[in-house]
């Protein structure tokens, strides 16, 4: 599970959209899903990665996520931009005005 | 206004039930992501940076209140109490969540509304003049057409699967409100020399990351031939246009590889081919379509309102914000969504509900939403301005900025698209607060400053007479000038400038552009008019001034 701009380099998280909400979550240490990144589980040790990649086909495969991916960490933040923004949401929304 | 016949409702009602299986059979998992991807887009679902997003067809942009009303009550019972009109006239909303769509399409189609054609590589949502019916400069009203293009394309079986999305645009005016020179298709209405209506067909327009001014192919196409021709245009599209390259599939690309004058052959010896009696409708028809566009039963001898005891206020909101209808005593009303403080294109529920009451009392029950996303009331009478005006206070929608530099086009950008590079809303908020005054709006004139937050050009920053493209490199956002583009009959791509600033570099540089065009201009120039004069290179000089 890999996008054209990961590198697989440095720490890995995965991340995906739940099926019915839609909304971002990063995978935890318990191999489970989380809203918040800072619960994501980060690491470099092959077997975990792969037992990440494992979790994360089955949690697509259970209808739970969907869009499953890896992507890269550079001190603990995402290291895409995109990434990055994903972990906090839109910078402005009219709901918080309604 | 038209209205679904018994077959358009059966036709939505049936397509809801079939989504609403198709989303029971994904939540279970029968159906894949993979499977279930292009029927959810096929219905206006994406999935977008931080969660699903539907996007709600308004045909030709051209509302009842009551459908707008109902867009209120989605926004309030499944989403976050606003929704984002488009520049295809749409509605999207940003937080609907999977399980309760089919409820949103149910709902939907009561009021004859759907989601269908706002997504996928089919004909999409058909654009229009948001003036139509109104304009005092249009030759016909463009809707009927809009509305039977629309019923042919919607569920055409040749064109579902084209090489790409395909945008058609149309308008019954000279002045180019609807940008059909942008479009795949741009129609515009016309009139011959023997003084007949038919139309002068545009082919090859497009925004995107290969802009594009779309070029004749037909200067006069009589009416009958309306159907017949663009299906002939449409299988020359759907035979040669490229499948092999997403980025080169468009019929802009196509078109240019092949000349517009072979292209031109191969549509006219298709159109020579085809059986046009199998394809044209009856006048019967065309005049029943029509016929749900007939002009309002507007009154004679409404005495326009008397505006010198009136608040500066108002008088400004009028100056700016209401234009010359068609009939005598009435006003076309333009509704800026253009609040500096809020992403353009924003409407709450409560303002949809207030617009549609002002429209209920003022207008005949009608709407617009414009591609330049604003709303429009088309048939207020004069005397009853100041009501409406009222009613806009109340409803904090009485931003007097139409087609001034606060009424900027802006994309979602990296706020919810999953496609952007860079975000766009709080560089538009950023101007509009640095441009906020009145005063100067209006000594700056008309100005159209159009923001993308990728490359993809949702907010048409090609045609913006300033544009600005959203870029991000080693996770830093930087903006890219554009300067001469021109949406409207002398339409333009504008011409690129250098180096990209940070916004808050960007925003001064606007400024100091804006202000080297106010000190340069001659009389009544617009910001356009002085850059066709002085040419890129001086105005460039005054962008990159402090750089």
């Amino acid at each position: 599970m890999s996008t054209l701009k990961h590198k697989g380099k440095g720490p890995q998280a995965m991340t995906a959209n739940e099926l019915v909400s839609g909304l971002n979550v990063w995978m935890t240490a318990d191999f489970g899903w989380s809203r918040d990144y800072t619960d994501a589980l980060l690491t470099e040790d092959e077997d975990q990665i792969a037992a990440m990649d494992e979790a994360a086909k089955a949690e697509e495969h259970a209808n739970t996520v969907v869009g499953a991916y890896f992507i890269d960490t550079i001190d603990g933040k995402p290291a895409r931009y995109r990434e990055r923004f994903r972990t906090h949401g839109p910078s402005y929304d009219t709901a918080e005005l309604v | 206004m038209y209205r679904y016949d018994e077959f358009d409702a059966e036709f939505v009602n049936s397509r809801v039930a079939q989504f609403r299986g198709q989303v029971e059979r994904r939540l279970d998992g029968r159906l894949s992501e993979a499977e279930f991807r292009p029927l959810r887009l096929m219905n206006g679902l994406y999935l977008q940076l931080h969660a699903y997003m539907l996007r709600v067809a308004v045909p030709y942009g051209t509302l009842r209140t009551d459908q707008l009303r109902m867009l209120a009550h989605l926004a309030d019972k499944y989403d976050k109490g606003y929704g984002h009109v488009t520049t295809r006239q749409n509605m999207q909303f940003n937080w609907p969540i999977l399980s309760d769509v089919p409820d949103m399409l149910t709902d939907l189609a009561t009021v004859d509304m759907h989601a269908i054609q706002t997504s996928g590589n089919c004909i999409r949502n058909v654009t229009c003049d948001p003036y139509a019916g109104a304009a005092a400069d249009e030759i016909e009203d463009p809707r009927p057409m809009a509305e039977l293009i629309r019923q042919w394309s919607m569920l055409h079986p040749e064109f579902t699967f084209l090489p790409r999305k395909f945008k058609i645009a149309v308008t019954g005016s000279a002045q180019d409100r609807a940008m059909i020179k942008g479009h795949d298709i741009g129609i515009q209405i016309v009139r011959n020399d023997a003084g007949e209506v038919g139309y002068h067909i545009i082919v090859g327009g497009g925004l995107g990351r290969t802009p594009v001014i779309g070029q004749t192919l037909r200067a006069f196409l009589p009416k009958d031939d309306l159907l017949p021709y663009l299906e002939a245009t449409m299988r020359v599209y759907n035979r040669f246009g490229r499948r092999d390259n997403k980025y080169k599939a468009r019929i802009k690309i196509l078109v240019r590889e092949t000349g517009i004058e072979e292209f031109t052959r191969l549509v006219e010896d298709e159109f020579a081919a085809l059986d046009a009696s199998e394809i044209a409708v009856s006048a019967d028809e065309c005049a029943r379509i029509a016929s749900y566009f007939a002009s309002p039963a507007f009154e004679a001898g409404i005495n326009p309102l008397d505006m010198t005891n009136q608040p500066e206020a108002f008088r400004k909101w009028a100056d700016t914000n209401v234009v010359a209808h068609t009939a005598s005593g009435y006003a076309i009303v333009n509704i800026s969504l253009k609040d500096p403080d809020r992403a353009p294109g924003d409407v709450t529920a409560d303002q949809m509900r207030a617009v549609a009451d002002l429209a209920d009392a003022y207008s005949f029950g009608e709407l617009r939403f414009t591609h330049q996303q604003n709303m429009v009331l088309p048939h207020v009478r004069q005397d009853a301005l100041r009501a409406v005006w009222d009613g806009l206070v109340a409803a904090e929608l009485e931003d007097a900025n139409i087609n001034l530099i606060g009424d900027i086009i802006c994309c979602p950008g990296m706020d919810f698209c999953a496609l952007a590079t860079a975000r766009s809303i709080p560089v538009a908020q950023a101007i509009a607060e640095r441009f906020n005054d009145h005063d100067r709006q209006q000594a700056i004139g008309e100005m159209q400053i159009k923001i993308s937050g990728c490359i993809n050009a949702c907010g048409h920053h090609h045609v913006g007479h300033i544009g600005i493209l959203g870029l991000e490199k080693a996770g830093v956002e930087f903006y890219q000038v554009t300067l001469g583009g021109d949406a409207t009959q002398t339409a333009a791509i504008g011409d690129k400038m250098g180096a990209g600033f940070s916004q808050d570099e960007l925003i001064d540089g606007i400024e100091r552009i804006v202000d080297f065009y106010m000190g340069e201009r001659a009389g009544s120039e617009r910001f356009l008019d002085t850059y066709r004069r002085l040419g890129t290179d001086a105005f460039k000089e005054a962008l990159y001034a402090n750089a």
